[in-house]
């Protein structure tokens, strides 16, 4: 079927080549041209809507997941496992009829900012935390708050922390799925080759002073890095500094000032560039190979989040990946106070569905209280989850790795809100990157950042 | 002087051998990657000669692409709106075309010098007013969204005048004394003649439909109206997240096929096209 | 009698005009409505601060500011005018400058329209001269530099696609089937999209996974992350635009070699002249007017330069390949930044301007 229609496809793009030179035969094979485009036409539009329930549309990232099908329990990843909810649902209901739109995660926001600018949002879509000032500030998303219980979903449920991610002016406006933090993917092979593996735990640093001690210990007993990340392409680097900002009460801005030159920024910045120099560390990796760095074992811990601990539990389990002993750590506190980078992914409705289509806003909601009470498979990917009930199940605490973490949902921070989160990172992202691979000295870089972030302040 | 020549020519060809080998090598690879198997891919991508040589050899990633993925319907898209924009572009540019360069009007100048700036207005310089515009109009999400923008690019108009201004007026005169009327003469006279022109038009504005990046980046937003070339951004990252870089390199295969085969058919054309329209240009 | 004529005549007249009209309408509706419209409509936006979203929601969000925008752009605070407050940007006024006169002295220019472009120059070399003084600082700091790459990868890229080409045009300009399938060959990259342009680069560079990796590892050295390195990456960028788009420059240069006439190159053959001297004599001076037309074509096109930094590093290391088109995508879709970005679009529009304009009077002048 799938073949006959490619075909159809190619024979189509070869009418449309042999018109040339033959007069005669050009009205004929015009005509067919059309007949088969048409053909074409109706059988994609096929593949794209296979029922007839109302259409509800969801935009996400997550990466793609083609072979997901409806056994949640099975599912792997974040990709599959979200999938398989959503396909789940789908077979479950067939009032409804989900079409989900994967955007890759690089262009995300601006094309659901140009989505939403253009009338045209989907009709339900992941968002971060973070962005919710943003979207709220315009009402641009539907206050959901009168609607939840109605629908099986009970706020009351949420941790307090989930419910002030969804809040916005006393609103309720999305139903969180989980809060991801980073943490310390530590391979125990190498920590233990290393002597830092204690009762069956890693030795982690709880000073700069240590990390560095350790760094060379693992230098010394392994030749292998100490600490991989992703520190060339996207935040977790950044997030890396942001944590030791925290961690000695410091942050990048606050009343809507900037703060980001101070010698707490510095301190956290040279800790990080401290590792490069004595080379244990590489600062060229990108999230790609900055994982497979730690699957091949060439680093002894990898900083990452929490949406890949299912993903590399796995991957030790299995035989050909270097990887074998693999164990989740909390980021360890290397100043004062413990902190670590955390968001939460958490699920929106356009403000114009609600208003104008209200059959689909009903399919929308009933959507999210299927991803609601499917929160512990949602927790399977590494994810902490926001339900209470969950939390407090036996379920969640015998996940894989699951206690070897579970104080990172106490130490979770982020920076303060702000409508121009996205625009912030981005200059962080870019001036800390500045230090580590371009040698620009972190005085310039601080106080660059600190004007541009001031700028977006001020905007 | 025959054999002297041959070996001139064989000097040549392999001193070009090695230019020609770097230039492949990057397309092979790709066919390569996409026919191995994506666990393997995970470990390394230098298993056989470097990875040249696609063994363990699996046609699993172009399988699993056909049976689940969005690419044909990227393909269609791109294909209504490629074809949809060279239609267009051929009908507007031949008919403006002719009347610049053999009728005779009121203001001919002025407008021809204000066809001729809009040569220096660049895409990237109208594309954000003409997505609020889009957004008004409620266009994005759409074909002719993705086509409209094109037709109003007056290169082809410049490539039919340079063409026009060319012919004869012989064949026009022989024909208006046998009765026709202008209409007449555009369609049965000047058109046939000018189906090089239209060819270099056609070939161009084809290729450009089907490489757009930044335009169907901004408006289309729903992954059921992606072109194949905004697609596939979108699936290098999301499989590189998930399904492996085989079924990321299987995609790149697929999408690049057609367009190299029409290419690969069309050649002689597309070599005199991109002359006929260079040198007028 | 006469009269009659004279209706006949001016009747004549309106049908001629209608009759055309009729031919250019569709165009000019088309042309006027999404072309010309939008662009007054983009400068319009660029006079306002005009965020995407809000103004969606609430079309009165948007203020006027007049040229705030632009000078967002172009101006900062404690501005002071130096002569050579920017060596490369007045430098290369300076040599445009004697290019000019040199074009002059050849007789290629007319006195007009050398003063003209004289005149300009001036105006930008006095224009390059404000820059931030003690203690002062641009407003947008990154606009300058991301303008200075976009020149840059124009000035690496478009010399280097024209020299390739050209010789490859010139060593495959026969008719032998060897000759014709290497034509193929060279072109054939042409045709792929930017995307799967970038996906094979993207992977070729790669420093784990990528071939030159691959086969630098083999002779035992360590592979380069070239698109995490800085220097590097915008070589990268430019290496995989070359290997994209030879193929365009090649086929103008085989038609511009085949207009050459047949008899010239027999003479040249007669004269054993070897195959560089008939190079250097015969082929470059004909190929004069091609040349220019592909160096200007390609600088057009390649300061649009978009999908290659979105797509392999994304403007990375720290804003090294950061080019002005993407700055514009950015400032709109991910900041909702309208205004500045349409102010952006327009300096963008400048630029090729004069670019055209300068292909215009280059082509115009050859023709006289």
């Amino acid at each position: 079927m799938l073949y006959a229609k490619n075909r159809k496809l190619i024979a189509t793009a070869q009418a449309v080549v042999n018109y040339k030179d033959k007069k005669a035969e050009k009205v004929i094979t015009m005509r067919k041209t059309f007949v088969s485009m048409i053909a074409a036409a109706a059988l994609s539009a096929g593949a794209v809507m296979p029922a007839f329930g109302t259409e509800v549309t969801l935009g996400r990232f997550f990466g793609s997941c083609q072979d997901a099908g409806t056994d949640v329990s099975a599912a792997v990843g974040e990709a599959c496992i979200i999938q398989s909810i959503i396909n789940a649902f789908d077979a479950e209901n067939d009032d409804f009829d989900v079409t989900t739109l994967p955007t890759d995660w690089g262009n995300y926001y601006d094309q659901i900012i140009a989505s939403y600018a253009s009338g045209n949002p989907p009709d339900v879509h992941v968002m971060h935390r973070h962005r919710i000032p943003e979207y709220g500030q315009i009402g641009a998303l539907a206050d959901l708050t009168d609607d939840l219980m109605a629908h099986g979903i009970d706020p009351d449920d949420w941790t307090e922390s989930a419910r002030e991610a969804v809040t916005w002016n006393d609103r309720i406006l999305g139903v969180p799925m989980d809060l991801h933090a980073n943490l310390w993917h530590v391979n125990m092979d190498l920590m233990e080759a290393a002597g830092l593996v204690e009762d069956g735990r890693p030795i982690l640093p709880s000073s700069p002073e240590e990390m560095m001690e350790h760094a060379e210990m693992v230098r010394e007993a392994t030749g292998q890095y100490y600490l991989a990340a992703d520190f060339s392409e996207f935040e977790i680097g950044v997030r890396m500094v942001l944590a030791f900002l925290w961690q000695q009460d410091s942050n990048i801005f606050a009343n809507g000032t900037a703060t980001i030159n101070t010698p707490e920024a510095r301190n956290a910045l040279e800790l990080i560039t401290g590792l490069f120099d004595g080379d244990y560390a590489n600062s060229r990796t990108n999230y790609a190979d900055s994982q497979q760095s730690f699957l091949n074992g060439e680093a002894a811990v990898l900083v990452n989040g929490t949406w890949v601990v299912d993903f590399y539990a796995e991957q030790a389990a299995d035989e050909d990946v270097e990887l074998t002993n693999y164990y989740v750590a909390d980021f360890p506190t290397l100043y004062d106070e413990p902190a670590t980078w955390a968001d939460s992914h958490l699920w929106a409705i356009p403000a114009s569905v609600q208003r104008d289509d209200p059959e689909v806003y009903e399919g929308a909601l009933k959507l999210l209280a299927f991803i609601n009470d499917h929160n512990i498979d949602w927790a399977r990917t590494g994810h902490a989850a926001v339900r209470e009930s969950v939390l407090n199940s036996d379920e969640y605490a015998e996940l894989p790795h699951r206690s070897e973490y579970d104080n990172t949902v106490n130490i979770a921070r982020d920076t303060p809100a702000s409508a121009r989160y996205g625009a912030i990172q981005d200059i962080l992202n870019r001036e800390f990157q500045a230090i580590w691979l371009t040698g620009k000295s972190i005085d310039a870089a601080l106080s660059d950042a600190e004007e541009d972030v001031q700028s977006q302040l001020d905007r | 002087m025959k054999t002297m020549e041959n070996r001139r020519l064989a000097l040549l060809y392999t001193m070009l051998a090695l230019p020609a080998f770097i230039w492949l090598v990057p397309t092979l690879w790709m066919v390569s990657l996409s026919l191995q198997p994506n666990a393997l891919l995970a470990r390394t991508t230098s298993n056989t000669f470097w990875g040249l040589i696609p063994y363990p050899l699996t046609l699993d990633n172009y399988l699993n692409l056909l049976a689940h993925g969005q690419v044909h319907v990227w393909f269609f898209n791109s294909l209504v709106v490629a074809l949809g924009m060279t239609i267009g572009v051929l009908v507007l540019s031949t008919t403006a075309g002719y009347a610049f360069a053999r009728l005779n009007f009121v203001g001919k100048k002025t407008l021809l010098v204000l066809v001729l700036l809009g040569l220096m207005i660049p895409e990237q310089a109208v594309f954000i007013p003409l997505y609020t515009l889009f957004s008004e109009l409620g266009w994005h999400n759409s074909h002719h969204g993705l086509i409209i923008p094109r037709l109003a690019v007056p290169i082809g108009v410049f490539i039919m005048i340079q063409f026009f201004r060319g012919v004869t007026r012989d064949v026009e005169e022989a024909a208006r004394i046998d009765g026709a009327n202008t209409f007449q003469i555009f369609w049965h006279v000047m058109l046939p003649l000018a189906r090089p022109a239209m060819m270099t038009v056609a070939i161009l504005t084809f290729l450009y439909a089907w490489n757009d990046y930044l335009w169907p980046l901004v408006s289309a937003q729903r992954t059921e109206h992606f072109t194949i070339t905004l697609g596939l951004a979108s699936l290098q990252s999301n499989f590189a997240q998930s399904e492996g870089l085989g079924s990321v390199m299987a995609s790149g295969v697929i999408a690049s096929l057609p367009v190299v085969a029409l290419f690969l058919i069309f050649q002689r054309y597309v070599v005199r096209a991109v002359a006929v329209g260079g040198s007028k240009g | 009698m006469f009269e009659q004529f004279k209706t006949d005549l001016r009747w004549a007249g309106v049908r001629q005009n209608l009759v055309a009209w009729v031919f250019l309408l569709p165009f000019v509706f088309v042309y006027v409505a999404f072309l010309i419209y939008p662009f007054c409509r983009g400068v319009w936006i660029s006079l306002h601060d005009w965020n995407l979203l809000a103004v969606t929601f609430n079309p009165d969000a948007k203020t006027f500011i007049g040229l705030d925008n632009y000078l967002r752009l172009f101006w900062g605070t404690e501005m002071t005018w130096r002569a050579w407050a920017r060596p490369v940007l007045q430098g290369l006024c300076v040599l445009a400058a004697l290019f000019c006169v040199w074009r002059y002295r050849t007789g290629e220019l007319r006195w007009s329209t050398l003063w003209q472009c004289l005149m300009a120059l001036l105006l930008l070399m006095f224009f390059f001269g404000w820059a931030p003084g003690e203690g002062g600082r641009w407003f947008d700091r990154r606009f300058w530099p991301t303008v200075g790459n976009t020149v840059f990868f124009v000035a690496m890229v478009v010399p280097a696609i024209t020299l390739i080409s050209l010789l490859l045009a010139t060593a495959l300009n026969r008719e032998t089937r060897g000759a014709a399938f290497l034509r193929t060959l060279f072109f054939l990259s042409q045709v792929l999209s930017v995307t799967v342009v970038t996906l094979i680069w993207q992977m070729m560079f790669s420093a784990r996974q990528g071939l030159l990796a691959n086969v630098v590892r083999e002779f035992g050295g360590v592979p380069l992350s070239w698109l995490a390195e800085p220097g590097f990456a915008m070589a990268a960028i430019v290496i995989a635009t070359v290997w994209w788009s030879i193929g365009i420059a090649m086929v103008l240069f085989l038609a511009g070699l085949q207009d050459i006439p047949q008899e010239m190159q027999e003479a040249a053959k007669l004269d054993r002249a070897n195959s560089v001297q008939a190079f250097w004599y015969i082929i470059l001076p004909n190929l004069k007017r091609t040349i220019t037309l592909v160096v200007i074509l390609q600088i057009i096109l390649h300061f649009q330069v978009f999908g290659q930094a979105h797509l392999m590093t994304q403007g990375g290391p720290n804003d090294q390949t950061q080019v002005l088109v993407r700055y514009i995508y950015q400032t709109a879709f991910r900041d909702s930044d309208l205004g500045i970005a349409s102010a952006m679009a327009v300096f963008l529009f400048v630029i090729m301007s004069v670019f055209s304009a300068v292909q215009f009077m280059v082509s115009r002048e050859d023709e006289q």
